[in-house]
């Protein structure tokens, strides 16, 4: 037991000493915490998911805790996860148990970060707002502050042990993050909680694995770069290139590619249509040997002034902003070129099956019991963390290979979801996961091309095309029409399509 | 949507029990008929109790055959060995023409085979004379004329009744001497035969406690064959629940092989749906008289590729008419209507009177079996085919193979699901993945390669392994090996490949560095193949 650190925070705050038992046996180096001021906030949140399978329902509320970072201005700082899908946010004073409502004012479920502000912005008076601390390396201390149930605080601190790029939960693209050794207690199941270093913000929790006690923190950086982008008229989110590479450590892959000189560089396996590096010209094939003044080695990192070598994706999403001009040296055939790649952000819509879809409605149309739905990624999660394994094979095939199956984009994929069995819909209650090719003999890229088309039966039938067996299906326009308000009551539908 | 059955199933063969995970849910189309009219058996005789034991089957040890097999499982993970060498007991029987009839997973991979009979001493060499792993039905001869001395062959008899008696017998677990357990018929059903993992076939489930050591025994009723004991649920799935395979398949076999050549199953090559709902029905002209079925999918591989399409309704098959949920009568019952298919043989003929765009027309199917679908069924007596490159192992996609790898690359599980049903074949009759990498200087960087799905290599389009093999054949400077999908291409140098052969062939026990006999599909019986 370190009785210096017990005495700094013991004075502080007058945690009781067992529940020091986690904390880091070493002596803590200056960097760790002197917190003399408060600068936490309790958030609450209740939210209500949407119901994928039940698409003109939500699903039960739901409760989610955690803690706030207070900013500068009255924001305060938290994970997009905790916002995602909310009916309700308030804030909660921790020694006083005080509370008040809050709006969320930006969320990028990407970076996994949200800016909440109190309705009045009195509420967090006396509540000191923390400062980024951008220069965290490997082999720093953090520490995890939480909140006891009487308010009083909780520090933890642990190790940063690496500094690299990691998937996020939404899935889109690499993001910096402090991967952190730390032995904490996990209080509230706390959805935020804020890292500090010299009593500055150092990053958020993004994960916890209590078992082997490793925490990935959204870092500074990004956090910083949301910030700035949260200043400006409208949020733009984070900036993508727009191809897919792999790293050149085969010689013969460097030979292939024209690539005489020094080992450097990616090989370009991909571009996404309409995306920066399409615009500008990449090709498949080329070499990216460097960013700027940056070079690019053959396993794909550059060498950052703070964390030495590092993937050189994070030169786009934390460096760069969406409208930045970002000159990218290749080879082609050996040759060296520049291009300048004008960044875009890429918006979950933009995708032909959506990675995620929160806080708005899904879209349905209920046809004499059929439910068509888009494809999305948010429905295919309905089936559980397992959803790559136990979602129906096609429709996960389909979402992972997207860009190659509609590489024109611009467009949805129109599924056949479920029947509810109906007078409509007798003989066809063994269907469902179905794509929808066309209907009335009109191709279906989205929901509203299905609205528009059953409006224009064929010999008085609606008929419906699908990839899958049985290939066609068809429904008496009169019958549907008629049937629409029993079907409707029947099984309480509050309406039988959502189209925006 | 059709459901899994996560059973497992286990073989009846002692000595070897293989668990199978789970079932793949039946090809659409294929659905099982809810029952056959069982043909009434002769009602024996009401007999005053005897003195002694009644034994109705007979002397049955003197037609029972004990039957040691032993087996060479390939190894799909390592393919040039020759694989795990295991031994099995299971149970056979003598028939006329002095032949032994066992199932056919009795004796699948056996290189070596002994016969026992009740009372003698002697193990007798036995060789297998047909096998059809389609309907898990084997036959054997033996070479001694000793052996069949004395030895009493069992006749057939038909469809036992629900709830009539039937005895069992066999070796179950192995041991030296006959066992016997009588039960009742449960239910006449189409099941899946879990030897090839693809084939449902009409089975007939008993209460009998059978075990593995049965597989291949004969079931009894009225001294006649009724069945063959073949596959059951392990006791943790579901107890006193075993199968046996009925006469009629029995009988199907044995007329098959009358030329000298088993031919296996003949099938349509077609998915239907029913068409039961009348809106349906009035959009495709179609009368309110419960009539037809709507053809989905026609494999181009199949026999119906040139006489039906997609959006035909079926409305009668040899003249009986098909109801809007697939059924016909035949024999007096309600039966599904590929029963009408699965009795034929290889070259014959179904009628098929149709419904198309509004209009009736007839066709004629000559029958025969649809070659993909080999793909997704266990391998049987052949080698494993592969391709050993610079260390990198080319093996085409198969049951066995994605049952050792377990792979869960979803392209990989999607050419997989979709090979038949998407017609994935037409392009890639073997679709030939890159299993794995024996590690080497010369592919030390390729590890993220594997698992992927073989393109093309220097612009040519990559069909069967043999292909492969001949483009790595080629006296070239450079190999680039596309892979399906986005990305990179796989580069090889000949020369450095050639220096590593040895190394590699030392290093890693490879014998053989490729086998491509045993192909499944032979291209004179494959329009699809090059």
């Amino acid at each position: 037991m370190n009785l210096r650190l017990n005495f700094v925070l013991a004075a502080a705050f007058l945690i009781p000493i067992g529940t020091f038992a986690a904390v880091k046996k070493e002596p803590g180096p200056e960097t760790v915490v002197k917190p003399k001021e408060r600068s936490l906030v309790r958030v609450n949140v209740t939210g209500q998911p949407y119901d994928y399978v039940r698409p003109w329902q939500k699903k039960a509320p739901f409760q989610k805790r955690a803690l706030g970072a207070v900013l500068s201005q009255g924001r305060v700082l938290v994970t997009a996860d905790l916002v995602a899908n909310q009916n309700y946010v308030e804030l909660e004073r921790a020694e006083s148990g005080e509370k008040m409502a809050a709006n969320v004012v930006v969320v990028d479920y990407e970076a996994n970060l949200a800016l909440l502000e109190p309705t009045e912005k009195k509420f967090l008076d006396g509540l000191t707002p923390l400062e980024l601390a951008h220069d965290t390396v490997v082999g720093d201390r953090l520490a995890a502050w939480q909140l006891e149930s009487t308010g009083a605080l909780v520090v933890t601190v642990g190790l940063v042990t690496t500094i690299q790029m990691t998937r996020y939960p939404a899935d889109l693209g690499q993001f910096l993050t402090y991967r952190i050794s730390i032995s904490m207690q996990y209080r509230d199941n706390s959805y935020t909680v804020p890292l500090v270093k010299n009593n500055k913000l150092a990053g958020l929790l993004l994960r916890f694995e209590p078992r082997t006690q490793v925490l990935d923190a959204i870092p500074a950086p990004i956090i910083a770069h949301f910030l700035k982008d949260a200043e400006s008229q409208k949020y733009r989110g984070f900036p993508s290139a727009g191809f897919s590479f792999f790293p050149t450590r085969d010689p013969q892959l460097r030979r292939f590619a024209g690539q005489t000189g020094k080992p450097a560089g990616v090989y370009v396996t991909s571009i996404e249509p309409n995306m920066p590096a399409a615009k500008a010209g990449l090709q498949v094939g080329d070499i990216v040997v460097g960013i700027g003044k940056d070079e690019i080695d053959q396993n794909g990192n550059y060498v950052d002034p703070l964390y030495g070598k590092i993937e050189f994706t994070n030169l786009i999403t934390a460096r760069a902003y969406a409208g930045d001009i970002l000159p990218v040296n290749i080879q082609r055939d050996g040759k060296p070129m520049q291009l300048n790649l004008v960044l875009e952000h890429r918006d979950a819509n933009d995708f032909v099956i959506p990675p995620y879809n929160l806080d708005r409605p899904p879209l349905y149309y209920v046809l004499g019991g059929l439910i068509f739905q888009e494809l999305s990624r948010q429905y295919l999660r309905e089936w559980g963390a397992n959803w790559m394994k136990d979602a129906p094979q096609r429709w996960v095939y389909k979402d992972r290979f997207q860009s190659e199956l509609y590489p024109e984009g611009n467009r949805r994929v129109v599924v056949l979801a479920q029947v509810l069995p109906a007078n409509t819909t007798i003989g066809y209650d063994e269907i469902a996961y179905l794509t929808v090719k066309t209907v009335n003999g009109k191709e279906m890229k989205s929901l509203a091309d299905l609205a528009e088309a059953v409006k224009q039966p064929v010999d008085g039938f609606i008929k419906i095309e699908t990839e899958e067996d049985p290939k066609q299906i068809a429904l008496e326009f009169s019958q549907v029409e008629a049937e629409a308000a029993a079907l409707q009551q029947n099984y309480g539908l509050p309406s039988l399509q959502r189209l925006e | 949507m059709r459901l899994c059955v996560f059973f497992s199933i286990i073989f009846l063969l002692a000595g070897e029990i293989r668990a199978q995970q789970k079932i793949p849910p039946d090809p659409p189309g294929e659905a099982k008929p809810p029952a056959i009219t069982p043909t009434p058996a002769p009602q024996p005789d009401i007999i005053a109790p005897p003195a002694v034991p009644l034994r109705p089957n007979g002397p049955i040890q003197k037609s029972l055959v004990r039957i040691t097999a032993t087996e060479v499982e390939p190894d799909y993970r390592a393919p040039w060995n020759s694989g795990g060498i295991q031994r099995g007991v299971g149970a056979g029987f003598v028939i006329a023409g002095d032949r032994i009839m066992t199932n056919a997973h009795v004796v699948s991979n056996a290189r070596y085979l002994t016969v026992e009979r009740d009372g003698d001493p002697n193990k007798y060499p036995a060789t297998v004379l047909f096998v059809a792993h389609d309907c898990d039905l084997a036959l054997l001869k033996v070479a001694s004329p000793e052996f069949f001395k004395n030895m009493t062959p069992l006749t057939f008899g038909g469809i036992p009744e629900l709830e009539s008696t039937v005895s069992a017998y066999g070796y179950p677990l192995g041991g030296e001497r006959m066992s016997v357990t009588t039960g009742i018929v449960s239910r006449i059903d189409f099941q899946t035969y879990t030897h090839s993992s693809i084939d449902q076939h009409l089975a007939i489930q008993i209460s009998a406690q059978i075990n593995p050591g049965n597989s291949g025994g004969p079931v009894m009723q009225d001294a006649k064959v009724v069945g063959v004991a073949f596959q059951g649920y392990s006791g943790d799935v579901a107890q006193g629940v075993a199968y046996m395979i009925p006469t009629p398949v029995i009988r199907r076999f044995l007329k098959d092989i009358e030329d000298g050549r088993y031919d296996r199953y003949v099938d349509l090559g077609i998915t239907y749906t029913k068409l039961q709902n009348p809106s349906q029905r009035h959009a495709l002209g179609l009368k309110d008289d419960d009539r037809g079925v709507l053809v989905g999918t026609v494999i181009d591989a199949g026999p119906s590729a040139k006489s039906l399409k997609a959006g035909d309704v079926l409305l009668s098959i040899d003249d009986h008419p098909i109801a809007s949920d697939g059924t016909v009568e035949l024999d007096g019952g309600r039966v599904q209507m590929p029963e009408v298919v699965e009795r034929k043989f290889k070259g014959e003929v179904v009628k098929l009177d149709i419904w198309r765009d509004k209009s009736p027309a007839k066709a004629t199917i000559e029958l025969g079996s649809v070659w993909p679908y080999l793909y997704l069924a266990h391998a049987y007596d052949v080698r494993p085919r592969y391709v050993v490159y610079g260390g990198l192992l080319f093996q085409p996609l198969s049951l066995d193979l994605m049952e050792a790898y377990q792979p869960a690359d979803i392209r990989l599980r999607h050419y997989y699901d979709y090979f038949v049903l998407e017609q994935l074949y037409l392009d890639h009759p073997e679709v030939i993945v890159l299993t794995n990498i024996l590690p080497d200087p010369t592919n030390t960087y390729l590890a993220p390669y594997r698992g992927s799905i073989v393109d093309e290599i220097n612009g040519k389009k990559m069909r069967t392994l043999d292909d492969l093999a001949k483009a790595f054949s080629e006296k070239i400077d450079r190999f680039v090996v596309r892979m399906i999908g986005d990305g990179p291409p796989l580069v090889l140098d000949p020369k450095e490949v050639e220096s590593a052969r040895e190394r590699i062939k030392k290093r890693y026990n490879v014998v053989t560095e490729q086998n491509l006999e045993d192909q499944p599909v032979r291209s004179a019986a494959d329009p699809a193949a090059p």
